[in-house]
């Protein structure tokens, strides 16, 4: 553990980064993979679709049968699609850090309700590298952490390099001790 | 079958066996108690209360029970190898389990009234997994469902390389037990389980069989004509109906009091709770009225200790034991109840034995920020301001008094901030929480699995943060946690618990 809450301790990320991509947001922790930004926005592209087809149906019904006003329902939800397109990936993902110390996984997530797990590595019962097949396309795989806690059963990391992602779990697998419960 | 597979119990190709036969007998019983109410609902409406079609309905349905619990019976085999034990069961879906003794957190004993009655016994093995079905031998003789347990802790304790083998201590009756309820105990613990369960279940009843009852038995307005227009009412003095208003809410009390102690009754009565120490020591709980239970607990499972009490209670000083272990109770408890009502000099010496020290009276307990109440108040108001003008508009104006409610929400939000404290002293953390079930939880700081510090959208602008603590076993909906507390102190108190927890 070497950094928390304070703006002090940023500077070992690359100094050009843009104004409000700030370490600050994810406390100077190491970002995901940046491919995962676009992935975070394939899904939401995928979300808003749902949607806006869902919204045209509506739309459509209630027009035929209750001649209401043209664009009622339409207007707002292309309005959230577009926030949830354009403005939230980003916001998303630079919530997302995680950290590996010695002896601890620290993991950072979430814009508006805000997590910050850490599982020491000790505590870990069993490690999962999963890859979708969105994923796939990116080269990304999701951390899986499995402890013996009935909160945090689970925690995941996603968004890792492949590469990153498999050398993390042999590290963790080092640390993991018979029986601790 | 049971007798000859008796001898070979050690070897690694053990035979496979079946349960006692008498267990169809009651596996039987309880699936026919599940369909006699389906038989008696038939009998009052498609047989119009025939009573020959219902008798034949009934011995069909007790040919085909009978029948389908002799197939599973066949189909269902256990074998106990040295370090496991098999199970292979179903019908057309074979399924085939095996369990490692390793794994298996605690192994309890159940004995309900009718196994009771056979001389049988289910053994129920624990490992933790989560879903409450690991293994489930249904039922075996009660001799060699002991025996099962007995080899599985000899196992245990042979794992244990540190430990010296157990010398025999078998655990006598004469012992002193650990903490044990008498009858008026008991009775004292049935007074504060105060519940309505029974009058649900009567009204549930009632619902389900309302062919039975006369033409809108629920409906106001039958019982408003009923009464020859007020005049019986209007006709009595003051007194006697304020009387009669006081013996309806006097005889809902009765029913309150009377279901807590029956149910207290059937689920404690003879409560026991023994230190066993052949095998890995551990907490041997035995209570029940009609279902016997067993268990054993490992003393080195114990992630935490829970002391829960209420207003009334506390007064008294009456405390309710539990410990949160992997393997949640067999009753669907989430924690171990080991001692429903007890002093706390009785409590103390139970939480010594796990190595828990108890709550000093001086320790140095920290509030939470008052956000804790105002901010869940403001809300409180808000939503019952909403639903006060919704409903006094438009369905009557009496209504508009919903208002007041806003005047207990506070107080007991506010009450409920005063008993949310927290402590951090010498690797254990002590955690308060709730006015009316007031719990003290005591947590062994090594056995923390993970902490979160988690922000929600209001928790940004005034800067606090909610501790949550993942240990094994407890409720996952109402995890250990501590609210409304700054950031900073958060994170402070997350990196102590990490140093204690490195050090041990």
């Amino acid at each position: 553990m070497t950094e928390h809450a304070s703006n002090s301790s940023i500077s070992q990320q690359s100094p050009a980064l843009e104004p409000d991509l700030q370490p600050t947001y994810n406390q100077g922790l190491t970002p995901l993979h940046p491919p995962q930004k676009s992935l975070i926005r394939v899904n939401m592209i995928l979300r808003a679709l749902i949607l806006l087809i869902l919204a045209s149906v509506a739309e459509l019904l209630l027009y035929m049968h209750h001649q209401v006003q043209p664009a009622l329902v339409l207007g707002p939800v292309t309005v959230f699609a577009i926030l949830l397109v354009f403005v939230l990936p980003h916001r998303i993902y630079r919530r997302w850090g995680y950290d590996m110390g010695d002896e601890q996984l620290r993991v950072l997530r979430g814009f508006l309700w805000r997590t910050d797990t850490i599982v020491p590595f000790n505590r870990i019962q069993h490690i999962d590298v999963a890859q979708g097949p969105l994923q796939r396309l990116f080269d990304l795989s999701t951390l899986i952490v499995h402890t013996a806690g009935t909160h945090n059963s689970i925690v995941t990391l996603p968004g890792l390099a492949t590469i990153d992602a498999e050398a993390m779990r042999e590290t963790i697998k080092g640390h993991i001790r018979q029986d601790m419960i | 079958m049971i007798d000859e597979a008796a001898p070979s119990l050690t070897q690694d190709e053990a035979p496979f066996q079946r349960l006692h036969p008498l267990s169809i007998i009651l596996k039987s019983f309880s699936m026919l108690g599940q369909n006699i109410v389906a038989i008696i609902v038939l009998h009052f409406s498609l047989f119009d209360q025939n009573f020959n079609y219902s008798l034949l309905a009934a011995t069909a349905l007790v040919a085909m029970v009978v029948g389908v619990t002799t197939l599973i019976w066949s189909r269902f085999t256990y074998q106990v190898t040295e370090r496991e034990i098999r199970i292979k069961s179903g019908l057309l879906n074979r399924n085939n389990r095996s369990i490692p003794f390793d794994r298996i957190q605690d192994v309890s004993l159940e004995q309900k009234l009718i196994s009771r009655l056979l001389g049988l016994a289910t053994v129920a093995l624990e490992t933790g997994s989560g879903g409450g079905e690991d293994g489930q031998l249904n039922a075996l003789a009660r001799p060699d469902a002991e025996n099962l347990r007995d080899k599985i802790r000899d196992y245990k304790a042979g794992l244990k390389a540190d430990n010296p083998p157990a010398e025999d201590q078998p655990v006598t009756t004469d012992t002193p037990p650990l903490f044990a309820m008498d009858n008026r105990r008991i009775f004292i613990a049935g007074l504060f389980n105060f519940s309505f369960v029974l009058l649900a279940i009567l009204g549930a009843l009632a619902q389900n069989l309302d062919f039975l009852l006369p033409d809108g038995f629920f409906d106001p307005r039958t019982w408003i004509d009923a009464l020859p227009e007020q005049e019986t009412i209007n006709g009595l003095s003051s007194a006697v109906r304020i009387g009669g208003a006081l013996a309806a809410i006097l005889s809902l009390v009765i029913i309150g009091f009377t279901t807590g102690i029956i149910r207290t009754f059937v689920r404690e009565y003879a409560f026991r709770l023994d230190r066993v120490d052949s095998g890995q020591p551990g907490f041997r709980r035995r209570r029940g009225l009609f279902t016997l239970t067993d268990m054993v607990m490992p003393i080195h499972r114990v992630q935490a200790a829970i002391l829960q009490t209420g207003p009334v209670r506390a007064r008294f000083g009456w405390y309710h034991l539990k410990f949160t272990s992997l393997a949640g109770d067999a009753s669907g408890e989430t924690d171990h109840s080991a001692a429903p009502c007890a002093r706390l000099p009785e409590i103390d010496p139970i939480l010594i034995e796990c190595a828990v020290r108890p709550a000093s009276p001086d320790l140095p307990f920290h509030s939470v920020n008052p956000a804790f109440w105002w901010r869940r108040a403001v809300i409180a108001w808000l939503a019952l301001a909403v639903a006060a003008l919704g409903t006094g508009y438009f369905i009557h104006d009496g209504l508009f008094a919903i208002i007041l409610l806003a005047v207990p929400a506070t107080v007991v939000l506010f009450l409920n901030w005063l008993h949310h404290q927290y402590a951090l002293e010498d690797g254990q953390l002590y955690v308060r929480s709730g006015w009316w079930r007031r719990r003290l939880t005591i947590l062994l700081v090594r056995k923390v699995q993970s902490v979160d510090v988690s922000q929600s959208p209001l928790d940004h602008p005034l800067d606090l943060a909610t501790v949550t603590i993942g240990i094994a076993g407890g409720s996952t909906i109402a995890p250990l946690s501590i609210a409304d507390i700054p950031v900073k102190t958060a994170i402070a108190l997350r990196e102590r618990l990490f140093a204690w927890q490195n050090q041990a």
